[in-house]
């Protein structure tokens, strides 16, 4: 008879396979391991990340995906420095897949390597397990010259969400390049202070539209009256990308008198904009932009004629 | 009503020199989710992989999780 | 292997899980959790670790309900009215409260979804006033994660096996019988409970393109799901509502609006103007789709090439990565860039798959059919517009309620001769010396499935589909002839498509109206509130054959204005706005 189940196989025999004189013997039994999810297969597939071979090792850093943990995250370490690209690059892939506040313990001493590579990935990695103890790194990595080190330093503080780091951050979304700039915008989102709100009014004149954009939006969570103004003027941006974001956060923020302003953006031939302010002219329902919605209350989009019913409802509600 | 022979081409190829079935992979044939691949026995008397049924969804489990990279999935001829 | 092979066995189980896809998996590890003591199988036609839809990933949950971003009520409206008010709340509204805390389970199985530069959930805006699409960045792991959990929970698995029967005895669910589709082995699984998560019926029509394997959905998902519980007696509802999406021509996949619609993608006749405003999904948007089709104003095409440069790069390494991957070669095998061309689109083949649509088995808030102990989750059961986060919690609502179920329960006595009927059935065309292969039998089913039941929908069109079904039936079941246990496992789903092509005629004439856009429109018919504001359901018939009855749509939990009812109705976009 045909085997029915899949089996629990122990894991010392298993292991056992690591041991065959074939790379691809090896391979099958990193295979085997992995498949087990049993964290006992965890010091093997460790083994295995100095196989002489490069296709074990790269299937070690693969199969370590499945576990968690210092012991994996150490392994993977080792295998960030590997000589062959391919197995760096499956090792800081799983890096990223950690999960346990406790595998940053392997990553926190890596975290001032001199291995761009490796700093990259160790930043990426402990991102997601927020260890306190990577602050201080991580805003020493912000003066290192290569932007994608840059861009991870900021993701690991904007994680975070340590006022202390406001200043580093507030440095980073005037960086030299677009992307370190526009993370750094996005990651002031925890912050409500003057000292978050000014740097994202200054980056609503960027020169590039992706930064004007993460600023329009993230003024929403950290933006105050002071905003207001520069938001409004956002509203004619190039970028109907920026404009729609500003007219979000007008509405987030509940600045009614913007509303006037918005009104006429609602009968340009931008699908995406027309509906978002509908939605924030229901949610600021001035009466005076009741002309504005009216001409659209049985227009032909379904989203915006139901953001500007829901409007009009909002709007008479507040008149009664 | 006898069967006919007519040909098909298949969209999956394998390449045996890397192909590891030998040592008792199986890894593209398992995650096949149509069940198309097979392990057959080379002229040299090796083993490898194989497309054995033009029933593929172009999904690509078998190129994503093979090992040693042996697998390429095109897409079926009557679609590409 | 392939080779067939006699034999039989029979084993127990608390509860037996049949598909190991999406909805399948979670409610294997809700019902461990909740009944640690039960044993629990998870069987499934391919190989749980790379099996469903979901089987190269996904791109994002397209109906997150996340506090802040949308609330319960709002999408429960939402789904109502997208479905014409046909659909009962109940499930649909405990969805919305509880996936949720599915969410944070997937999250904490390592599936990622997008946050922002803080670690929040970062909801991109849709469709609605509610925001319900959440990325997943790292979305080609989600099936990974599931087995790593399997494996961890100790569920027992079974892969290779296919379900072809359900066993029933004393009102209630006693088990399955199953096929091994490399040896044809029989495996006969007692059991208390059975959840059924075999997806959609996804090999109905036929593509366009005339390859038998070129779906829109996995193309082992091929109805053995409806059929099964057609035959067990259960109830299926709104079948008459098919599956049709808009998809990139012969690739066959999603375009996708989901990715590129917040992007400022859209869909574009051919002088490259919008014709239709909203990009959701809709009977009405494929309606509007196809008379653009129609109307000489085709082809039809996804428009990117006005976006900004860095807007297409971030679209591409979306679509090129996960979900479907071959979506990039295909389009660089035919030189097309994102850029400078536009994607020429066009309408899938039907199915029935409530994932997208709203038709399949019965089932209530708890997952339950209208068979005691069996229940169905994911795209064959009817929760509409369920998608991927739907059929993950209704498997988890499938798996608790059974968890409980069997508590108390004992396995129902079955008929033995029920087994031997199903044996001789599934062995027929292996016992003959040559006749009609398997994709034959297939191939003819699905081209009649195109020419007459596919929308707009007309009657003696339907009536002559049931005549040719029929012919096709005879031949199946007196000369289909196959010559291992590959193509065994092809002529059981080769009887299963014949049955949902049945169900599709029979429940498309049964319904004397237009409903839900193209998706149900019968051209002798206009929508019909006052006779069919109402489920229709289909069971097999004393006479075993389908039968229809109407069904009343449960009262809403959550109350529609009377001018939300149009919210999906009147699509096209007004000649001013298309500058014409
Ligand atoms: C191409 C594509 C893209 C999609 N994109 C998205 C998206 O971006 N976001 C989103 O939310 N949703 C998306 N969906 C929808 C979503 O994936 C499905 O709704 C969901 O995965 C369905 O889960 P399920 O458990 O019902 O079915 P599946 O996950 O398909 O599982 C069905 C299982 O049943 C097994 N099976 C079939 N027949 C038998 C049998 N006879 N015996 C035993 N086992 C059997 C199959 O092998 C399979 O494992 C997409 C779907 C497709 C096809
Ligand atoms: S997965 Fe790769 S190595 Fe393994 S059998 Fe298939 S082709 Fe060969
Ligand atoms: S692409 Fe998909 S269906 Fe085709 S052989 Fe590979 S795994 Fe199987």
């Amino acid at each position: 008879m045909t085997v029915l189940f899949e089996d629990f196989n122990d894991i010392d025999d298993l292991a056992a396979g690591l041991n065959d004189p074939t790379p691809s013997g090896r391979i099958m039994a990193v295979i085997e391991l992995a498949d087990s999810a049993d964290p006992a297969a965890i010091p093997y597939l460790a083994g295995a990340i100095s196989d002489a071979d490069a296709g074990v090792r790269k299937q070690a850093a693969l199969a370590l995906t499945d576990f968690d943990g210092p012991d994996t995250a150490a392994a993977l370490v080792v295998a960030l420095a590997d000589s062959v690209q391919e197995v760096r690059d499956a090792a800081a892939v799983s890096l990223t897949e950690l999960k346990e506040p406790a595998a940053g313990d392997a990553l926190l001493p890596h975290l001032g390597s001199a291995d761009e590579f490796t700093l990259v990935a160790c930043l990426a990695g402990i991102k997601e397990l927020r260890r306190p103890e990577a602050m201080e790194p991580a805003i020493a990595a912000l003066e290192h010259p290569s932007p994608t080190v840059r861009m991870q330093a900021v993701g690991v503080i904007g994680w975070l969400q340590d006022p202390a780091a406001l200043s580093a951050l507030q440095k980073a979304a005037a960086d030299v390049d677009v992307q370190v700039r526009r993370v750094a915008l996005t990651a002031l989102g925890f912050s409500r202070t003057e000292a978050a709100e000014s740097a994202l009014i200054a980056a609503l004149s960027d020169p590039h539209w992706h930064p004007r954009e993460a600023a329009a939006e993230t003024l929403a969570k950290s933006g105050g009256a002071a905003c207001v103004s520069h938001l409004r003027r956002a509203l004619d941006d190039d970028y109907w990308q920026v404009r729609l974001k500003a007219v979000r956060s007008l509405g987030k923020l509940g600045a009614r008198e913007a509303a006037m302003q918005i009104g006429p953006l609602i009968s340009l031939d931008i699908p995406n904009l027309r509906k978002e302010c509908a939605a924030v002219l229901g949610e600021l329902a001035v009466p005076e932009t009741r002309s504005f919605l009216a001409a659209f209350e049985h227009d032909s989009d379904p989203d915006v004629r139901k953001n500007v019913r829901w409007a009009l409802a909002r709007i008479d509600a507040a008149a009664a | 009503m006898p069967l006919a022979q007519t040909a098909t081409t298949v969209p999956v190829v394998v390449n045996d020199d890397l192909c590891i079935a030998d040592k008792g992979c199986t890894v593209c044939v398992d995650v096949c989710p149509l069940d198309v691949l097979r392990i057959a026995e080379t002229a040299e008397g090796s083993k490898t992989a194989y497309m054995k049924y033009d029933e593929c969804w172009y999904c690509m489990p078998c190129e994503a999780d093979c090992p040693t990279g042996a697998v390429t999935v095109n897409l079926p001829y009557l679609l590409k | 292997m392939d080779e067939i092979r006699d034999g039989i066995d029979q084993i127990d189980c608390d509860i037996l899980i049949i598909g190991g896809g999406t909805a399948g998996p979670m409610a294997a590890l809700k019902a461990k959790k909740k009944n640690p003591k039960a044993n629990i199988i998870l069987l499934d036609k391919a190989n749980v670790k790379r099996s469903g839809a979901i089987c190269m990933g996904m791109d994002g949950l397209n109906n997150s309900v996340i506090p802040g971003y949308a609330t319960p009520e709002q999408y429960t409206k939402e789904i109502t009215v997208a479905n014409d008010g046909i659909c009962d709340q109940a499930a649909v509204y405990r969805y919305a409260q509880e996936c949720y805390g599915i969410i944070q389970e997937l999250d904490s199985f390592g599936i990622r979804f997008q946050k922002d530069q803080n670690g929040e959930y970062d909801v991109k805006k849709v469709h609605h006033i509610g925001t319900y699409v959440l990325p997943m960045p790292n979305g080609d792991t989600v099936k990974k994660a599931l087995y790593r959990q399997l494996r961890k929970a100790r569920i027992n698995i079974i892969n290779r096996y296919m379900a072809t029967r359900l066993l029933t005895g004393e009102g209630r669910v006693a088990g399955a019988i199953c096929v091994n589709t490399r040896s044809a082995e029989f495996l006969v699984v007692r059991a208390k409970a059975v959840i059924m998560g075999l997806g959609a019926a996804g090999r109905l029509g036929l593509p366009t393109s005339g390859y038998l394997y070129g779906t829109y959905e996995n193309a082992s998902n091929s109805g053995e799901g409806y059929a099964m519980a057609y035959h067990a007696g259960a109830g299926l509802a709104n079948l008459e509502c098919y599956q049709i999406n808009p998809l990139i021509k012969d690739y066959n996949g999603p375009a996708c609006a989901y990715v590129a619609g917040p992007m400022g993608g859209y869909t574009a006749n051919a002088r490259g103007e919008r014709f239709i405003e909203c990009d959701y999904w809709s009977g009405q948007m494929m309606q509007e789709f196809f008379d653009e089709l129609q109307g000489g104003k085709g082809p039809v095409y996804l428009k990117l090439n006005h976006l900004a440069e860095e807007t297409v790069a971030e679209i591409e390494r979306v679509l090129h990565i996960v979900e479907r991957p071959t979506r990039g070669h295909f389009h660089r095998g035919r030189g097309t860039d994102y850029r400078k061309q536009m994607i020429e689109m066009h309408i899938s083949e039907i199915g029935f798959c409530s994932g997208h649509s709203a038709s399949g088995v019965f089932v209530d808030e708890h997952a339950r059919t209208t068979i005691p102990g069996l229940y169905a989750a994911g795209d064959m059961a009817n929760v509409p517009h369920n998608y991927m986060l739907g059929a993950f919690t209704h498997g988890a609502f499938a798996g608790e309620d059974a968890a409980d179920y069997v508590a108390e329960m004992d396995f129902a006595a079955f008929d033995q001769a029920d087994i031997e009927a199903e044996r001789t059935r599934v062995l027929a065309p292996t016992k003959r010396e040559d006749g009609i292969p398997p994709n034959q039998i297939e191939y003819k089913t699905r081209r009649l499935v195109n020419d007459y039941l596919q929308p707009p929908k007309v009657t003696a069109k339907m009536h002559l589909a049931q005549k040719r079904f029929a012919e096709v039936r005879e031949d199946m079941e007196n000369a289909m002839y196959v010559r291992d246990a590959h193509e065994l496992m092809r002529a059981l789903e080769a009887s299963s498509i014949l049955d949902c092509a049945d169900m599709a005629a029979a429940a498309s004439l049964y319904r004397t109206e237009s409903r839900w856009g193209l998706y149900h429109n019968r051209v002798e018919y206009e929508r019909d509130d006052e006779n069919w504001f109402c489920h229709t359901i289909l069971t097999k018939g004393d006479d075993g054959m389908p039968a229809s009855r109407k069904q009343d749509v449960k009262p809403y939990v959550v109350d529609i204005a009377e001018d939300e009812k149009d919210a999906y109705a009147k699509q096209r976009v007004k000649p001013s706005v298309a500058a014409e």
